[in-house]
């Protein structure tokens, strides 16, 4: 299930931006932010990285809409056309959005933390995947400095290795570093119990509800609440909306407001 | 009482590779001993502790003949894993090891994964948490902590889940001297109260000397000039007699080397008593007549190897003081509304080898990264020669904590002439080639130069990132913690090139928690404290007497002698025993 109906597109966009802005700085917390009044170079590397990828994802998105836009003149071009392949691009830009968006605001390890038991391992293989590319971001930008203060300018395509071949490499020499740990510290054995795992208060049910219920909208669009996920673009013409899931998906703005989740049990 | 560790006639071979890492290993560790893992940088220290928990062979791959038994459990026919409740282990590098994201719930990550109950769970985090002294890091990020509470919190996590067997790979390698003597004897605690087993690699011999009771020796393997075919490439006994065999040892075994004395002193106590004995014996001139020859033979050769020639660095600064000030800053520089440097005044004039020292989170890096020109002061000012701001990499080079941020070529010659080409020092009438090879075989990398760098061990790595820094030719080099997995000698090689590079006009400032580097080759010490600096001076004034950071030599003897050559000199020169001034 997808659409390309910019008005249901837009308005995720926007909620997107919001809920980045509102929450991006609260997530990290009273912890956290105690933590940067201590750490010095390396909080402030990790506070940047977070933010750092959720630009990073809205580039790529804009990138993304950019380049599926421009591919279509490399073919038969009609209005309904470069219509059409805009639309793509827009919705291939703001599923980048969605994403940046809960790796900017999300803490995959508390999420784990609240996830049920038996979700355990795909929870952790999830917030490991999801913390890569604010781990990436923060080591190019370590990279980046070393390389200059060694001589070596980081710009241009013809410095490229020196700036992604040590990145890479030491991200993959991480993993290994990490599988390993992660088998010396017995995972896999099987049994397993829980460290005060987290409690589902008042805010997490609400976001969970508003997420299924807005879910269930779009997928239920086709029948009840009238269509128009797909826009017809052969013949070109305006798209119509139901104000039912312009409202679902503005919904999803409302996690954004609530207050921050509760601590430990 | 029974045997923890137990390796049999252990060969190991990684994959292709032409010779084994290890070889014929034969040792029994008793339960409830504090083992020191010692050998020359490369020699397989860490293959060797991997082999501990099953890490090799199961993920390393390579052959292993042989068997190898923790706590009667064969690490062959158990994967890591299986063994994670009797064998933990702490690898080189704790911050790629972390598995969640706060503090306390990497504390439990192990337990969790062997089921223990929730409330007994509980109760370790909280008196770990108190052991290793982080309990008010327990809600932070372990992305967001420093390299030494990263270490600290590393231990602690492998300590919860109560293991029999505790692996260390270079444990206090980013500790500052009082926090490496705080976590070792939390270490000696468990040991002694509870039996524990701990296995610890450390080049920081005078760290460590005074709390372990047996060592591990490793003199050889892959990739080692004159390998060690035919003979057992792992020794293991008391530690004095292993660091005899492997040819190293603290700066009081140094010492003890070049006047003589047996067996070889370990610690500062060691060593006052083999001075005293020596001087009530009366040997001192029969052992001054035999061994002056020696020290002579030693400081001959001092120049690429170790002695001091202070007096040599001491002339420089005098003669350069009146030159031109390389370096001239005045400034504060804060992490958002976080100062971390405060007023900060440091000028530095060619010739000067300066080491900044400070505890964990002083402001030592932030000071480098200000000098270099890649952090803004929030008030006053960098500048060098001419007046202007420093161009990162051209007036000013950088050697990161972290080697592994440079390493992008195939081989290591290939790395050290990407600096040089990029920095336009290929001209026709030196090209990169020659000048790499000079700069390693300075720093005794000669050896190296066709392998690929990330095929090297952790102090390997690092000596390929300063020869690449080195190589930019910027008048003045920073190194931040320089010494990390070296071993005494490859320290002794960067710092007769740290020498050379001051007496050609330059001037290098390195921060470090390593105070016998400083001892060994800074003209000048800086002390940081909350991002004030508290002092400034030579070594003997800033050093000597400090509770905290003064090398070994200094404490044994007092603050007229700093390295055991200067001690050996003056020992041998007076005739009389050094008694304790303290």
């Amino acid at each position: 299930m997808s659409t390309t109906n910019p008005f249901y597109l837009l308005p995720l966009a926007a909620v997107c931006y919001f809920v980045h802005a509102a929450r991006g700085a609260a997530s990290a917390g009273p912890q956290d932010k105690r933590g940067a009044a201590s750490a010095g170079p390396q909080n402030e590397r990790g506070a940047a990285g977070r933010a750092g990828s959720f630009k990073v994802f809205v580039l790529f998105g804009l990138v993304a809409l950019v380049t599926r836009t421009v591919l279509v003149f490399f073919g038969p071009v009609t209005p309904g056309s470069v219509v059409a392949a805009a639309l793509e691009g827009l919705r291939l830009a703001t599923m980048l959005a969605v994403f940046g968006t809960f790796n900017s605001v999300a803490d995959p390890f508390r999420l784990l933390k609240l996830s049920p038991r038996r979700f355990h391992e795909p929870a952790l293989a999830a917030a490991l995947a999801l913390s890569i590319a604010p781990r990436t971001i923060v080591a190019a930008g370590r990279v980046r400095e070393a390389q200059r203060l060694r001589g070596i300018d980081i710009s241009g395509w013809r410095a490229l290795p020196a700036l992604a071949v040590p990145v890479l490499a030491t991200g993959m020499e991480e993993a290994v570093t990490l599988a390993e740990s992660m088998d010396s510290r017995g995972h896999g054995r099987g049994r397993r119990s829980r460290y005060r795992p987290e409690r589902w208060g008042a805010a997490a049910w609400a976001t969970a509800a508003i997420g299924v219920a807005a879910a269930f909208a779009f997928v239920g669009a086709d029948g009840a609440l009238g269509g128009g996920l797909e826009v017809s673009t052969y013949p070109l013409v305006w798209p119509a909306a139901s104000p039912w899931l312009v409202g679902a998906a503005l919904s999803l703005a409302v996690p954004g407001l609530l207050p921050a989740g509760p601590n430990h049990v | 009482m029974s045997e923890a560790v137990v390796f049999e006639n252990v060969t190991f071979t990684y994959p292709g590779a032409p010779s084994p890492a290890l070889e014929r290993v034969n040792l029994r560790i008793e339960e409830g001993s504090f083992v020191l893992v010692t050998g020359p940088t490369g020699s397989g220290k860490s293959t060797f502790l991997r082999a501990i928990n099953g890490l090799v062979p199961h993920f390393s791959g390579g052959t292993l003949s042989g068997s190898v038994t923790v706590e009667g459990r064969s690490t062959v026919s158990n994967a890591p894993r299986a063994l994670a409740d009797v064998v933990a282990f702490v690898p080189q590098d704790p911050g790629a090891a972390f598995v969640v994201d706060r503090v306390e719930d990497e504390l439990a990550y192990g337990m969790e994964n062997l089921g223990v109950p929730p409330s007994v769970m509980r109760r370790r985090v909280e008196e770990t948490l108190d052991l290793l002294d982080i309990e008010p890091l327990r809600g932070r990020s372990v992305r967001s902590i420093s390299g030494g509470e990263r270490q600290r919190v590393a231990i602690a996590a492998a300590l919860t889940v109560a293991p029999r067997v505790l692996v260390l790979d270079e444990p206090t390698s980013q500790l500052d001297p009082q926090g490496a003597e705080d976590v070792l004897a939390a270490l000696q605690r468990l040991v002694h109260d509870l039996g524990l087993t701990v296995m610890m690699a450390e080049h920081r011999l005078e760290r460590v000397a005074g709390f372990v009771d047996f060592a591990v020796g490793c003199r050889g393997g892959r990739g080692v000039a004159g390998s060690t075919a035919g003979r057992a490439s792992v020794v293991s006994g008391p530690p004095s007699e292993v660091l005899e065999a492997v040819g190293t040892g603290p700066p009081v075994a140094r010492l003890g080397r070049l006047v003589g004395w047996r067996p070889l002193p370990l610690t500062v106590r060691e060593a006052r008593r083999a001075a005293a004995s020596a001087g009530a014996q009366s040997k001192v001139g029969a052992a001054s007549a035999g061994a002056q020859s020696k020290v002579g033979a030693a400081s001959a050769g001092a120049q690429s190897k170790v002695g001091a020639a202070s007096a040599g660095a001491q002339s420089k600064v005098g003669a350069a003081s009146a030159g031109a000030q390389l370096i001239h800053a005045h400034l504060s520089a804060a992490y958002g509304d976080r100062t971390v440097l405060e007023r900060v005044a440091l000028v530095v004039r060619p010739g000067e080898i300066v080491g900044v020292v400070g505890r964990n989170g002083a402001g030592k890096t932030t000071l480098l990264r200000s000098l270099a020109g890649v952090h803004p002061a929030s008030a006053g000012s960098v500048a060098v020669q001419g007046g202007r701001a420093p161009r990162p990499g051209s007036d000013v080079a950088l050697c990161p904590q972290d080697p592994d941020s440079l390493l992008f070529k195939e081989t290591v010659q290939q790395e050290v002439e990407a600096t040089l080409r990029a920095r336009g020092k290929a001209g026709p009438s030196t090209s990169p080639a020659s000048g790499a090879e000079t700069l390693l075989e300075e720093l005794g990398l000669a050896d190296l130069a066709d392998r690929h760098p990330r095929d090297l061990s952790a102090g390997q790595r690092l000596l390929v990132a300063v020869a690449a820094t080195v190589a930019a030719g910027a008048p003045l080099l920073l190194l931040d913690e320089p010494t990390r997995g070296l071993d005494v000698e490859s320290k002794a090689r960067l710092a007769g090139l740290l020498r050379g590079f001051a007496r050609a006009g330059r001037a290098v400032i390195f921060a470090t928690h390593d105070v016998e580097l400083v001892a060994e080759v800074a003209t000048r010490v800086v002390m940081l404290a909350s991002g004030e600096v508290v002092a400034d001076g030579v070594p003997g004034e800033v050093i000597g007497d400090s509770p905290v950071f003064s090398p070994q030599i200094a404490r044994a003897f007092g603050p007229r002698w700093l390295t055991p050559e200067a001690a050996a000199t003056g020992i041998l020169q007076s005739g009389s025993t050094p008694a304790s001034v303290r």
